[in-house]
């Protein structure tokens, strides 16, 4: 009877996601494709966009600028959010609401309303530099907008939650009881951290660092408030090719190369961390 | 029951539709800006018998070039930069205006063409928060770039615009006359100067913020934002010398499903009476050489149309022919 409704379930699956795909198909897979075109076929037919775009110097210190930022807020994320996680998972269940509650309040409101918050907290008559004035900590005014110190405050506040609550998932489903296993076996604390609970949470930092690094290469208006243009990123290059510059084809290119760069990290993790492994 | 429900629903959904389509979209850039252009153009216009007008926005070229290319133009009037505006006539973008309904013969002769006429026009100027600089104030776009005399970042407009390259060129010497064509390699030199000391502003709001904090003591604005800023009581220093005029234009996309009605709604923004009370409320000069005269003196001595003789015009021809050349080398330039 169960293995029944199993076996129906598999068959009518596809039937059940069909709304969503036709979403998909026709708001973002045909105008992708669309613009994909665009990029060998604008000014004219020809692979000129992407030889500009892979091989100028300016157009490679973005790239780079992209990784680069995205790597460093993932790993700055991943750090931050574990021990929320690990928290989350084993505090009272009362107390895990309400925290688990402010995380995603935070995550509700504005995008662009917190990103402005923290240009006026960061700036350089901001409250914390003048607070950190007042104490005599500091003599002038750190530079904490306008660089990458900016960019990667304000991005990895708003990754958190996306690397929290898949981390959350698996740790949840992981017995403490493992740990004190571990511990009558004799491992110190940081063997047990890193030898029992880092390789069973291995599926969640994947899955989660996966997340927030691809949302991080595409992501707009952080780095174009926070940073200075010196650590500009791809997407507002794009932004810039398309809106100021009407020139689609570069554009297209620049969206086209982030997008194999996304798949592409997507098929490693199908490759290393199966889905359903661990959960 | 259910189906007089439908029928209801379709006939809603139908006379809705034919509102809209009788409606006409007008788009500019939001804030207080296209709050003055709908009270003082749109309001007039709809009471004169013209149909209801409905705001948009952000203005975005890209958007623009996309509603034509697919033959599905939702916007009527677009307010967008003049030099984009030339550009974009020539690319095939833009409808040809109807000057039978547009009376031409009133209107500052700088800021009209075939596809575009000025919705107003504006200075660049530099300005300061007086409360960062004790001493000597600021006088001319040379102290702009003086970091030893006037120490602390300086704030200029992010996108490849006219102004910014002028201004570099003005402060290194250039003569007013000598400016085009652009000599870009001398003012990115110049420009290069302050490169560190720069912090960009995306839009007018984020120019008073700076400047009002304290963040960027000093910098290049719109003159509009900084009569706002001091008629909020905020003490800010101005200086009108050699301040770059550059101007926005109305347009109407090729292809508007209200051309006529696009028409007659540029009549009325260029009006004297529709540019006179846009300007007391912005701080933006009119276009309309008739306007002048129905301003009260004291509100016209506050705007760059008082200011010609220290005026330095930006040539808009110049910038249309040269706008993507400049814009390429500009972003790599910011981005380097």
């Amino acid at each position: 009877m169960l293995s029944a409704i199993a076996a129906r379930r598999r068959g009518s699956g596809l039937g059940f996601a069909m709304p969503a795909i036709l979403l998909l198909l026709a708001f973002f897979v045909v105008p992708v494709a669309a613009l994909l075109t665009r990029s060998v076929t604008e000014p004219e037919p020809g692979l000129q966009n992407y030889v500009t775009l892979l091989g100028n110097s300016t157009y490679a210190r973005i790239f780079f600028n992209t990784f680069f930022v995205s790597a460093v807020v993932t790993l700055i994320t991943v750090l931050i959010a574990f021990p929320v996680a690990w928290a989350l998972a084993i505090m009272p269940r009362r107390w895990a609401g309400v925290i688990f509650a402010i995380i995603l309040l935070s995550m509700w409101t504005n995008l662009l309303a917190r990103t402005y918050a923290w240009m006026v907290l960061l700036q350089q008559t901001g409250l914390i530099n003048r607070s950190l004035m007042a104490l005599g900590l500091i003599d002038a005014p750190l530079q904490l907008t306008n660089n990458l110190v900016g960019v990667t405050i304000g991005m990895v506040y708003i990754m958190l939650p996306f690397m929290i609550l898949p981390l959350m998932g698996v740790i949840k489903k992981i017995d403490p009881a493992i740990l004190q296993a571990a511990a009558l076996c004799g491992a110190t604390k940081a063997q047990a951290l890193w030898r029992v609970l880092v390789p069973l949470a291995a599926p969640g930092i994947a899955s989660g660092a996966l997340m927030v690094f691809v949302m991080s290469l595409g992501y707009y208006v952080t780095p174009s408030l926070l940073g200075g243009t010196a650590n500009m990123m791809l997407a507002e290059l794009i932004a810039q090719q398309v809106q100021s510059l009407l020139n689609w084809g570069m554009g297209g290119a620049a969206a086209f190369v982030l997008l194999v760069v996304t798949l592409g990290l997507y098929a490693v993790q199908l490759r290393f961390f199966e889905p359903g492994e661990g959960r | 029951m259910k189906t007089k429900l439908v029928a209801l629903a379709t006939a809603a959904v139908f006379a809705a539709q034919g509102a809209l389509a009788q409606d006409m979209v007008f788009t500019s850039w939001g804030g207080t800006t296209q709050d003055a252009q709908m009270a003082h153009w749109a309001a007039p216009f709809t009471e004169k018998g013209g149909p209801a007008v409905v705001a948009d926005g952000p203005t975005d070229y890209g958007k623009i070039k996309a509603m034509v290319e697919a033959g599905a133009v939702s916007w009527d009037v677009v307010d967008a930069e003049y030099d984009w505006a030339l550009q974009a006539g020539k690319a095939g973008l833009l409808e040809p205006l109807d000057f039978t309904v547009i009376d031409k013969t009133k209107l500052d002769p700088r800021f009209v063409s075939d596809f575009a006429v000025g919705s107003f026009y504006y200075s660049f100027v530099l300005g300061w928060n007086p409360a960062n600089f004790t001493g000597d104030q600021p006088a001319t776009l040379a102290d702009l770039f003086d970091t030893a005399k006037f120490p602390g970042k300086r704030t200029f407009y992010k996108w490849s615009a006219p102004g910014v390259i002028e201004a570099a060129l003005l402060a290194d010497g250039v003569a007013p006359d000598a400016l085009y064509p652009l000599d870009l390699d001398r003012a990115f030199a110049k420009l290069d100067t302050i490169k560190a000391d720069i912090i960009w502003w995306e839009g007018g709001a984020q120019s008073q913020q700076l400047l009002a904090s304290g963040e960027a003591p000093i910098g290049f604005f719109w003159n509009g934002r900084l009569a706002a800023l001091a008629a909020d009581g905020m003490p800010v220093g101005i200086s009108w010398d050699q301040n770059i005029t550059a101007a926005d234009a109305l347009v109407v996309p090729k292809g508007a499903a209200n051309k006529e009605a696009a028409m007659k709604f540029i009549a009325e923004a260029t009006s004297a009476e529709g540019q006179a009370a846009f300007a007391a409320t912005t701080g933006y000069a009119p276009i309309n050489l008739g306007s002048a005269d129905l301003m009260d003196p004291a509100v016209r001595a506050t705007l760059p149309d008082a200011q010609t003789a220290v005026q330095v015009n930006a040539d808009m021809a110049y910038w249309a022919e040269h706008r993507d050349e400049i814009g390429n080398r500009w972003y790599a330039w910011q981005a380097q």
